[in-house]
């Protein structure tokens, strides 16, 4: 989740460039076909906003619960079918919907087999379906909470990863990473950290506020731990004092390959010509069933590459239909929101709250969740 | 038959004048093998200490020309005695004999023109001290006397452990079980008519229920029981044909678990009518169905303006690139190719009649339009444990050089192609086809003298490998029924397709 601050998703759900405009979003929620006037976008930035500590596709889950409170389905195929108009509408409404798929997914997947666990369809050959319901919603915000306990799990794990001596460079304002961080500080492992300011920070306002990461950077400090921050043009110089990289993921896909904030991949591509392991933390629940070839066979329309002339603005307002606005909300958030995808020959491990994996391990839990 | 029917034109001694049926005249090939034996036994010893004691080159020319023309007087004799009809106990006999005689020397398939060269090479086992002779500019005159000595040399040793029996080519000697129907598919299989992992795969299950149901449970056994003793005969006779494919095995596996899963006292018709669902309903599963769902989600990589490589034939490429086409995508394909098969030609007419845009090439030119490529699809043969990708051989080269390229690789294969095997090279696992097809099946050039040249030469050995082994890091993605995945997830999906 390295781009994820609340902000910039809840910014990213607002600025979408699907058919209603931004502005009228929180008022006038996008009706669904069925029943209901519950709206799963609100909700969605609604509780990516106000939680702090949840990762999207958590709020992705916690959204489609609250959907099942709100509009009760009576019967299995209403409520697998509501579940899935939902998830749709929810990933259409997204400029980015890979995180919010891992959870979605995962979310149906899971209902699905409850549902078809021996223990269900007993209490449904007997019961009403309101039992059933109740269980499921129940039994989501328990998965939730137990989802939320993964990132504790993950820093006690990654912690041991950090050791006396040792400098460790991360980029991206990663919440799993400074918690790992955080827990190696407080067990009093004397480590140094690298921290590459995003590129999209101007360098004159290094310093200053603007970037997510100077939480991490200042509350590191405050634990003992000596921080540098350097710009992206520095990593490679930067690389040969480093033990090891530690990113965080958006999504982590099925080849093990990982979804994450633009300049991860270039930033794993220097550790391993350099030689340095690249470590990802990551929650199990951002596995995605995903499988992209290459950067550009993500299921995102990405404006990072234009080759339009930026310089004159005027004759870019000139530019008939969508395309100039397309520019504009392109060129804006381009930037601090779009993502590159990592392949996993450049990933050492990831750590999740299940252990330490090599990618090629991503695949076997998907196919364990899907088959 | 082709190679047989080739052999019978170039034959000298004129055993082409048998116009009959394919089986009589492979019947005929083995009276040839047969006869020589014994008169053998006799000339060989002479013969080589006559040429050892000849160190002019002249005298050894001599003694090759005189027995060039006892061979001719012998075929011609035994030509005459060929004419009563064949009977099987005959056969039967022999055919032992000549399958340790072909043991030893690699290019004496039973399509071999018979008596005379037949006679010559059995006579020279032992005679390896008559190689120098071989060397001397006489040779050419008597071209009959060549293969004496050409036994040893024609191996390879670091493939020796592949050379095995030689594949079969007729029906005789064929134990009395097999069904005539096993009988058509070996000879298809063994001459690449039914060629291809699924469509052998395929051929076998259905002629497995022809087999099934014309079996007849013997009294005092119950049918559980004979029924794999008897489809083992007629594995062993597809085995002996050809080796059978990774898929062929899987499916061999299954039935053969589900023959042994049936209740001893289900009536015989009642068990047979249940084994020919099952048979049907693994079909439609394992191949038919699979092969949908990977067309589908296989076709949805294909983008407009891609431009697909691919190698050779793979039934599964080829129904993917038609459904892409299907859907309206616009997109190229360019074929890749190579003997000894040459199976991509059929591939390529096939699509280029569909409508799409085909480019044919052959291998050699890789290098220079896998440049364009935007994707490469493979076929499979069998996707081995440790996800390497183990098929027609080539397919190797290009998955290299596109990786090389940064081109991604994606791999189509059914879940009933996975293996629990490892392969660590292409060496160790492989199936050796006939040397001499190197040059003349599908090509349409090769002449019957052609492959007597190919055969004449002592230090020329043909080395006709059949398979490759992609390694796991060349390939991207291998798209199965059960979604895509990494190379290193083949184990997974392989324990997952053999436990359900």
């Amino acid at each position: 989740m390295a781009s994820s601050s609340t902000k910039a998703a809840a910014a990213a759900a607002q600025s979408s460039l699907t058919t209603p405009p931004p502005e009228e979003r929180p008022s006038s929620p996008p009706k669904n076909k069925d029943n209901s006037d519950f709206d799963i976008l609100a909700t969605y930035t609604h509780l990516l906003s106000t939680t702090p500590t949840l990762t999207m596709p958590l709020a992705a889950i916690a959204s489609l619960i609250k959907l099942l409170t709100h509009s009760p389905p009576s019967t299995t195929s209403e409520t697998l079918s509501l579940l899935s108009t939902h998830s749709a509408a929810l990933k259409r409404a997204l400029r980015n919907p890979i995180a919010c798929t891992a959870g979605t997914d995962l979310f149906q997947r899971y209902i699905i087999s409850t549902l078809q666990s021996p223990v269900s369809l007993q209490t449904r050959s007997t019961g009403d379906f309101t039992t059933t319901r109740d269980g499921l919603v129940a039994s989501g915000e328990q998965f939730v909470a137990r989802a939320q306990e993964a990132r504790g799990v993950i820093a006690t794990i990654g912690g041991k990863l950090v050791q006396d001596g040792s400098t460790v460079l991360t980029a991206g304002d990663s919440r799993v990473v400074s918690a790992v961080l955080d827990a190696a500080a407080d067990k009093g492992v004397k480590f140094r950290v690298v921290y590459v300011r995003d590129s999209g920070t101007p360098s004159s306002s290094s310093d200053a506020s603007g970037v997510g990461g100077d939480g991490m950077v200042a509350r590191l400090r405050g634990k003992g731990v000596a921080v540098a921050v350097i710009g992206p043009s520095a990593t490679a110089y930067s690389l040969g004092k480093v033990t090891m990289v530690m990113v965080g993921a958006e999504g982590v896909v099925e080849n093990g390959g990982i979804v994450s904030r633009l300049g991860t991949y270039q930033l794993a591509m220097l550790a391993k010509s350099a030689r340095k392991p690249v470590y990802v933390v990551a929650e199990s629940h951002k596995f995605v069933r995903l499988y992209p070839l290459g950067q550009y066979d993500l299921p995102i329309q990405q404006t990072v590459l234009d080759f339009r002339d930026r310089t004159d603005d005027a004759d870019e307002g000139n530019v008939p239909g969508g395309t100039g606005e397309e520019k504009r909300s392109g060129g804006g958030e381009g930037d601090e929101e779009a993502v590159d995808y990592t392949p996993p020959e450049l990933i050492t491990a990831l750590v999740t709250e299940t252990g330490v994996h090599i990618p090629s391990a991503v695949s076997e839990e998907l196919i364990k969740i899907w088959y | 038959m082709v190679s047989i029917l080739a052999s019978d034109q170039d034959n000298p001694d004129g055993s082409k004048s048998n116009g009959q049926g394919k089986d009589s005249r492979s019947s005929e090939a083995q009276d040839h093998s047969k006869a020589p034996v014994a008169p053998n036994g006799n000339k060989a010893i002479p013969e080589k200490s006559a040429a050892q004691k000849n160190e002019k080159p002249s005298g050894a020319e001599l003694k090759k020309r005189a027995k060039a023309e006892k061979a001719a007087k012998r075929a011609q004799s035994k030509q005459g005695q060929q004419a009563p009809p064949n009977d099987a106990s005959k056969s039967t006999k022999p055919e032992n004999k000549k399958l340790s005689d072909e043991k030893e020397s690699i290019q004496s398939s039973p399509q071999h023109p018979p008596a005379k060269l037949q006679h010559r090479r059995s006579g020279s086992a032992s005679a390896s001290s008559q190689r120098p002779l071989q060397l001397r500019p006489g040779q050419q005159q008597a071209p009959a006397a060549e293969p004496e000595s050409r036994k040893e040399p024609q191996k390879l040793a670091f493939i020796s452990h592949l050379y095995g029996i030689p594949r079969r080519t007729s029906i005789a000697g064929a134990g009395k079980d097999v069904h005539p129907s096993i009988f058509a598919l070996g000879l298809q299989m063994s001459n690449y008519i039914i060629c291809g992992s699924n469509a052998r795969c395929l051929s076998t299950l259905l002629v497995f229920k022809r087999v099934i149901e014309a079996y007849v449970t013997p009294p005092n056994n119950s049918l559980p029981r004979d029924l794999t003793i008897h489809l083992s005969a007629q594995i062993d006779y597809l085995k002996s044909c050809r080796p059978l494919s990774v898929s062929m095995g899987n499916a061999i596996r299954w039935l053969k678990l589900t023959i042994s899963t049936i209740d001893p006292d289900t009536p015989e018709h009642q068990a047979k009518t249940k084994l020919c669902s099952a048979i049907d309903n693994f079909i439609r599963e394992r191949i038919t169905v699979a092969g949908q769902a990977i067309a589908s989600s296989a076709s949805s990589r294909i983008q407009d303006g891609d431009v697909i490589v691919t190698f050779a034939k793979s039934s599964i490429v080829e129904r993917t690139l038609a459904e892409a086409y299907r859907q309206g995508k616009n997109f190229q394909v360019i074929v890749a190719d190579s003997e000894p098969l040459f199976e991509g030609r059929n591939s390529a007419i096939a699509l280029a009649n569909l409508g799409l845009q085909v480019q044919y090439a052959s291998i050699n030119t890789l290098s220079h339009f896998v440049q364009d490529a935007t994707k490469v699809f493979l076929g499979a043969h069998g996707m081995m444990s440790n996800g390497r990708l183990y098929s027609r051989i080539g397919t190797a080269l290009v998955a290299m050089m596109a990786r090389d390229l940064d081109i991604p690789v994606l791999v189509l294969c059914e879940s009933i192609k996975f293996t629990d095997k490892v392969a660590l090279d292409s060496i160790a696992t492989n199936e050796l086809a006939p040397s001499h097809e190197l040059g003349f099946v599908g090509t349409g050039v090769g002449k019957a003298g052609e492959e007597d040249e190919w055969r004449s030469a002592s230090n020329l050995v043909g080395l006709n490998l059949m398979y490759d082994l992609t390694p796991a890091q060349c390939i991207h993605m291998v798209i199965t029924e059960y979604g895509s995945l990494p190379p290193s997830s083949v184990p997974v999906v392989q324990r997952l397709s053999t436990n359900t």
